[in-house]
């Protein structure tokens, strides 16, 4: 009993390590911290970048301020991709990044959405104080930069103190599409990136952009990364060839204004 | 290749994770379990206290002590980072650590009482007879609480394969190397990924109920 007991042990151990030993085909991995917005036209862009510098992409997506935390609290990835300036900013005073490589890469624009099949008729920040928009979906504000967007451009429209009550706090950006897309909440003030890329299920109007701080994206390569070569390939990839794929997911490209 | 909704990365880390999670859970519960079971010492109830405290805890606080006692912030961590060339924090060990001290408490207790049903007058006579206590223990109160002590394994790994709230804050989201199945879960949700969240989260199931079967056919055998 005591042997077989054991060998099932040592079959567990084999088992986890033969597996780990045949993960990866040899090929640098490049690893980006990014913020929620960029999930889909970061993963449009993987394939081509992928072959163009023989390495793995591979995206852990999160707020940006979450990532910066991990950063800070010992995350090792080689690059971070923020969905504005304050924490590509905090990480460089705290000499985590490479200062050179800091670069703006896009303008985030907010959108009101609410799921495709709602019956509601919302065209400005101002009907969402309608009672029949019960719940309003926002990314954290405390840590995620369109959080902050939404709540800065509710108060400039003069709607917070009318809607602050029903408002569900997505943990970032992606997950408050996703209340809006289920239709779990009426309404949600969510990236432009990701109500393009889920326009199936998705309804939205543009947010004035004078209503908010501008969502300055910047991204750095960190002093920790492995292949910090491969990571600046892939930001001049982003801000070079990737900008007309930038551009279709909705992000406005630094000195331009919006194409649609 | 067929395109998966189901990534085997994920599959792999989960793996991995639980399974050294499983281990530290054996190396480190069994002596407990058995001390528990045999030894009236001093601080016993502390001791009791503190290994099952894992089972009420949010999750999220073993993740939140374990970053702040680990992370690049603590003099530990650094000292780990900086002397020893070890980093636990966003890795795959720190996921399985902090599954290793969720899933503790399963092993510990189970086990436990799977000591405690050994008839300890058996022991008695084999060290009357001779035996040294290693010998006891490996001829008379192993054998006797091992498919006890199998349940409190499946249980263990089980609860280390699910745990989600203490990995996602010590070792974050990062596919093929802290993502398990649980998280995964999670961020297939947030990408609108219908098809990876269904095949995943019925995988689990699976895996869960699979272990249950394996717990409550130990149980079977351990009272005939």
């Amino acid at each position: 009993m005591r042997r077989r007991f054991g060998i099932a042990a040592v079959l567990l151990c084999a088992l986890g390590l033969g597996l780990s030993a045949c993960g990866g085909d040899g090929r640098p991995t490049v690893l980006v911290a990014a913020a929620a917005d960029l999930r889909f036209v970061f993963e449009a862009m993987e394939p081509q970048f992928e072959e163009r510098c023989e390495c793995n992409l591979k995206f852990s997506f999160g707020s940006s301020g979450t990532l910066a935390t991990q950063i800070s609290n010992g995350l090792k990835v080689d690059i971070f991709a923020s969905a504005d300036s304050s924490y590509v900013e905090q990480l460089e005073k705290a000499g985590l990044t490479l200062p050179e490589t800091r670069q703006l890469y896009a303008v985030g624009r907010i959108v009101i959405a609410v799921p495709a099949d709602s019956e509601l008729e919302v065209e400005t920040l101002a009907d969402l104080r309608e009672t029949n928009v019960r719940r309003i979906a926002i990314a954290s504000p405390d840590h995620a930069p369109y959080g902050r967007a939404a709540r800065q451009a509710l108060e400039n429209a003069g709607v917070w103190e009318a809607v602050v009550d029903r408002l569900v706090l997505g943990e970032n950006a992606s997950l408050a599409t996703q209340f809006v897309e289920t239709g779990n909440v009426d309404a949600g003030i969510v990236p432009l990136s990701l109500a393009i890329s889920r326009e199936e299920y998705l309804r939205a109007v543009l947010v004035d952009e004078s209503l908010h701080e501008p969502l300055r994206q910047e991204v750095a390569v960190l002093k920790s990364s492995r292949h910090p070569d491969k990571a600046t390939a892939f930001l001049a990839y982003v801000n070079g060839e990737g900008r007309s794929l930038m551009r279709q997911y909705g992000f406005v490209l630094p000195g331009e204004s919006l194409q649609r | 290749m067929i395109p998966l909704a189901i990534d085997a990365e994920d599959i792999r880390v989960s793996l991995q994770v639980a399974g050294l999670a499983t281990l530290i859970c054996i190396v480190v519960g069994l002596p407990m379990a058995w001390l528990l079971a045999r030894h009236q010492f001093r601080g016993r109830t502390l001791v009791e206290v503190v290994v099952t405290l894992p089972l009420l805890l949010p999750p999220t606080v073993v993740g939140y002590y374990l970053l702040r006692a680990l992370g690049a912030g603590s003099p530990f961590g650094r000292f780990l980072e900086d002397e020893l060339g070890i980093r636990i924090v966003f890795t795959w060990y720190g996921a399985a650590l902090a599954a290793a001290i969720v899933s503790i408490p399963f092993l510990i207790r189970t086990s436990q009482s799977a000591f405690e049903a050994v008839d300890s007058e058996l022991e008695g006579v084999a060290q009357t007879l001779g035996r040294s206590r290693i010998g006891v223990f490996r001829a008379i109160t192993f054998p006797l609480a091992a498919r006890g002590i199998a349940a409190g394994v499946a249980l263990a790994f089980a609860r280390a394969i699910g745990e989600f709230g203490a990995t996602v804050v010590v070792a974050g989201n990062i596919p093929g190397r802290t993502r398990t199945l649980p998280i995964s879960v999670y961020d297939a949700v947030q990408a609108g990924d219908i098809d990876r969240a269904n095949l995943t989260a019925l995988l689990l199931v699976g895996i869960s109920v699979a272990s249950l079967l394996v717990f409550s056919w130990s149980l079977l055998l351990v009272r005939r």
